[in-house]
């Protein structure tokens, strides 16, 4: 072969091992169906998408495991419903001792797992030892702190009993994760499940079916479910890592329901709802985005200027701007909707005029031909630190410091990474700072826990209260109260102080979104803020 | 010619080595500590205690000389340890995902290739004619518009208003086409305008004069001749552009929710999931250091003057 036929020979044999390889890789299995009621048998089914993989669905531990998928497929023992309200799950009743200490758990007979194994008070006990097994790594949960024994005192009995008295137990035996329940099929041998676990073995309306990671799961129903059957068969989760794209898709027909927080961008949901062809909701607040305003900072450590503060900017305004009316206009830190948090307060509203005699009780003069307020030679400014990679957070800010400029309040805003931003909330070093609570089943408890527990960047914020010591012992009292009327008095004396301190400026009350096409119906917001609301989805005509 | 090849492969050695080290100190200098990153992220409190566990389980605890020296021996051995976040071994999370953006990036360049060849060939040879001014369009468009804006675009009138192809996802020929047609882009504007540029260069060679003189068919003489050599800086550009194709498909990948590295890797960033950074930089590195050498190695086969001893071979 003569050198020139050679090299042709080479190229040829190299372009043609390149196409080989592109259509070798594009010859693949097919996704599923993605439209939704067409399929062989007129199956029911739902596609929607969600900005991650659902992750390895071990119902006991965490990232990059799912919440919504992992309350498809695992229950709790007690299930938390519309305005706080504690509801039989796999537990059918529970009866609670006098001291607070003990809970014995009467469970549910005849439930099975998705394998058709029986639920029962052994596999209860397995479940809480596999999750007390790696007790530090759920410490934040405030039960796994108190929880002393655990005991299945018959096939239906589950005691468990505690350190000291602790009243949110059962609100935190709802939530999402650890304390949910894994089949016995489920258990690696070892029994540790930190480690990873053999399949998704649960007693809930879902199973998984197909999964491939990065791309898709499908869950269908569980025919050994106990409780009412969802009424579509297969819910399909397309993984879209990007808002446009998942808007886009929906467009064309390839989703059915986009829902969550900040799945989409708000611009996009205004945009689906007005063209008036899809159905577009907002949730009951599940969460408020607030501002801290650090009082161990001599500045604010002034309840003048911190009232000054608040009074000081046009929140509604500022929430209709920046989040368009998807987010409502907060004037108490914890919305109305949690238990015990249905107290009246006086909102602190807008008042330049106000604000600005404050400013000058206080002693912040504005110097003559200055803009900054001034007192002893020290300038009133301060520091907004935010997450730069939030749009909304950065609006808010830029709002913040122009009017507060109006008030001469210097304002200096740093924009960082999030983990950096709550890394400077832990060890206290900032001035201002976005802060959120974190809703239902979590709240209220969860909120006055980080009043008063060091380390969490809040209780470090109010610290220069005059009456911390007070706010904490009460908070103490709250949570270990086994009286309901002494720790509703309690709740709404913690709310009080807090309003009229002043240090958490409550802002806005976050929603969750949701867009379906029309032929969904009877889709509800899940109570618990972390569960899925796939149970009573019904397609129309 | 093999000896060439050898010491080419010595040489890698200290330029992968240097690349671990700057990974391995960009992550330490990193204001954000890798286990409290890591518990945030999984929306678990860092209390003290399960900090300093964490710390322990990941090696953080470590004088970092000997955490350095664990992660190169580690790496010399393919195991790139365990993800932070899913638990399991990274090589293999990454085995699974390398397919698909090496499917995306072979498929960009060979779509690139086939369209930029004629292209600029003909750009050249019908200088200032409308195949030029095509050209010059499409090399204007590619180079200035935002890859994942084109990718919308692209979404927004292939699939959503006519229905032609699917939005996102990887599976069959045609969730290839968009995704393919957004990464070559850029890669045609490039090398279209280079091939055009270096054609020009070439036809006003002696050479070429020479031929057509010799009464050679101008089509002869480009594909034979002047192609040979005008060809060249594109093979440079393309070897070079390998490597970025294989570790930019980032963008791509997540506007096309194609299950890619790229994407596994932007997600290990925010999560600051070390094991895996570490090993997408080394990939990286031995990806950018194989494309050169392949480079090498075809102008060294095109034109064996490079090298005295492949002439010598001859």
């Amino acid at each position: 072969m003569s050198v020139r036929h050679r090299k042709t020979a080479t190229l040829m044999l190299v372009a043609l091992l390149l196409l080989s390889v592109v259509l070798g890789c594009a010859k693949q299995e097919n996704i599923p169906a993605s439209t939704s009621t067409d399929g062989a048998a007129n199956e029911k089914s739902i596609t929607l998408s969600w900005p991650r993989d659902i992750g390895t669905m071990n119902p006991h531990v965490y990232n990059p495991s799912q919440l919504f998928a992992q309350s498809m497929v695992y229950e709790p023992l007690v299930s938390y419903k519309q305005g706080g309200k504690l509801e039989p799950a796999l537990a059918e009743s529970w009866t609670i001792s006098k001291d607070g200490k003990t809970y014995t758990f009467k469970l549910r007979k005849g439930v099975k797992f998705s394998d058709g194994t029986l639920f029962n008070a052994a596999i209860v006990k397995k479940n809480f030892d596999a999750i007390m097994k790696n007790e530090k790594t759920h410490s934040w949960l405030g039960i796994v702190g108190v929880l002393d024994k655990t005991e299945a005192v018959d096939d239906s009995t589950f005691r468990m009993t505690l350190k000291e008295p602790y009243y949110p137990v059962l609100q935190d035996l709802s939530v999402v994760r650890p304390f949910r329940f894994l089949g016995e099929a489920g258990f690696p041998d070892d029994g540790d499940t930190s480690k990873g676990i053999k399949k998704p073995v649960g007693t809930g309306p879902w199973m998984l079916d197909e999964y491939k990671q990065d791309e898709y799961a499908t869950f269908k129903r569980n025919p050994n479910y106990w409780g009412t059957a969802p009424k579509v068969d297969k819910i399909t989760v397309k993984i879209i890592p990007d808002g446009e794209t998942r808007v886009m898709a929906f467009e064309k027909g390839d989703l059915d329901l986009i829902y969550g927080e900040g799945v989409i961008s708000l611009d996009a949901f205004k945009q689906l709802r007005d063209t008036n062809q899809y159905v577009t909701t907002l949730s009951e607040p599940v969460g408020t985005r607030s501002l801290l305003l650090n009082s161990s900072n001599p500045k604010l450590a002034d309840l003048r200027v911190r009232l000054a503060l608040q009074h000081g900017f046009n929140k509604q305004a500022m929430v209709e701007g920046v989040t368009s009316g998807l987010e409502e206009k907060a004037d108490t830190v914890l919305s109305k909707n949690y238990p015990y948090t249905n107290v009246n307060l006086q909102p602190v509203g807008y008042d330049v005029e106000k604000s600005k005699v404050l400013l000058d009780e206080a002693g912040w003069k504005l110097p003559a031909g200055g803009t900054v307020r001034e007192k002893d030679g020290q300038q009133l400014d301060f520091e907004l630190i935010f997450d730069k990679t939030d749009p909304i957070q950065k609006a808010m800010a830029e709002t913040i410091q122009a009017e507060w400029g109006e008030l001469g309040v210097k304002v200096n805003l740093t924009g960082l990474e999030l983990t950096v931003q709550v890394k400077r909330l832990r060890s206290n070093q900032f001035d201002l700072y976005f802060w959120y609570n974190y809703g239902a089943p979590y709240d209220p408890h969860s909120f006055i826990n980080v009043i008063a527990k060091k380390s969490f960047g809040i209780s470090e914020t109010l610290s220069a209260l005059p009456m911390k010591k007070d706010l904490d012992q009460q908070v103490h009292e709250a949570l270990s109260s086994t009286d309901e009327t002494k720790r509703q008095e309690l709740y709404a004396s913690i709310l009080k102080t807090l309003q009229e301190q002043s240090a958490i400026v409550p802002i806005s009350y976050i929603k969750k979104t949701a867009v379906y096409q029309k032929k969904i119906t009877n889709f509800v917001f899940p109570a618990n803020r972390d569960e899925n609301p796939f149970g009573g989805l019904e397609i129309g005509k | 010619m093999i000896s060439y090849i050898g010491k080419r492969m010595v040489a890698v050695i200290p330029i992968v080595l240097f690349a671990t080290l700057v990974t391995f100190a960009l992550i330490h200098i990193s204001p954000v500590d890798p286990a409290e990153a890591y518990l945030t992220a999984a929306h678990i409190y860092p209390t003290p205690e399960i900090l300093e566990q964490k710390r322990h389980e990941f090696g953080l605890d470590q004088p970092l000389l000997t955490q350095y020296m664990h992660t190169l021996q580690r790496i010399s051995q393919l195991d790139f340890g365990t993800s932070y976040l899913t638990n399991k071994p990274v090589w293999d999370e990454v085995k699974v995902r390398l397919p698909a953006t090496f499917e995306l990036a072979v498929s960009s360049m060979v779509l690139s290739i086939l369209v930029s060849i004629p292209l600029g060939v003909l750009a050249a040879m019908r200088k200032n004619g409308w195949i030029d001014m095509l050209s010059r369009g499409i090399s204007y468009f590619g180079a200035s518009i935002p890859q994942f804006w084109l990718g919308y675009l692209l979404i927004f009138f292939f699939s959503v208003r006519l229905d032609w192809l699917p939005v996102e996802g990887r599976g069959t020929w045609q969730h290839l086409v968009l995704p393919t047609l957004t990464l070559s882009l850029v890669l045609i504007a490039l090398y279209t305008r280079l091939l055009r540029s270096s054609v020009l260069e070439q036809l006003q060679e002696t050479y070429v004069q020479y031929a057509r003189t010799r009464g050679l068919r101008e089509r002869v003489i480009m594909l034979k001749h002047v192609l040979k050599i005008a060809i060249a800086p594109l093979i440079t550009s393309m070897g070079m552009n390998l490597g970025k194709l294989l570790t930019g498909t980032i963008i791509v990948e997540q506007v096309f929710s194609w299950p890619g590295f790229g994407r596994y890797f932007v997600e290990a960033i925010f999560n600051r999931d070390i094991p895996v950074i570490q090993c997408y930089v080394f990939l990286a590195a031995c990806l950018f250091i194989v494309c050169n050498l392949l480079v090498d190695l075809v102008h060294l086969y095109m034109d064996p003057r490079i090298s005295s001893k492949g002439r010598a071979e001859r």
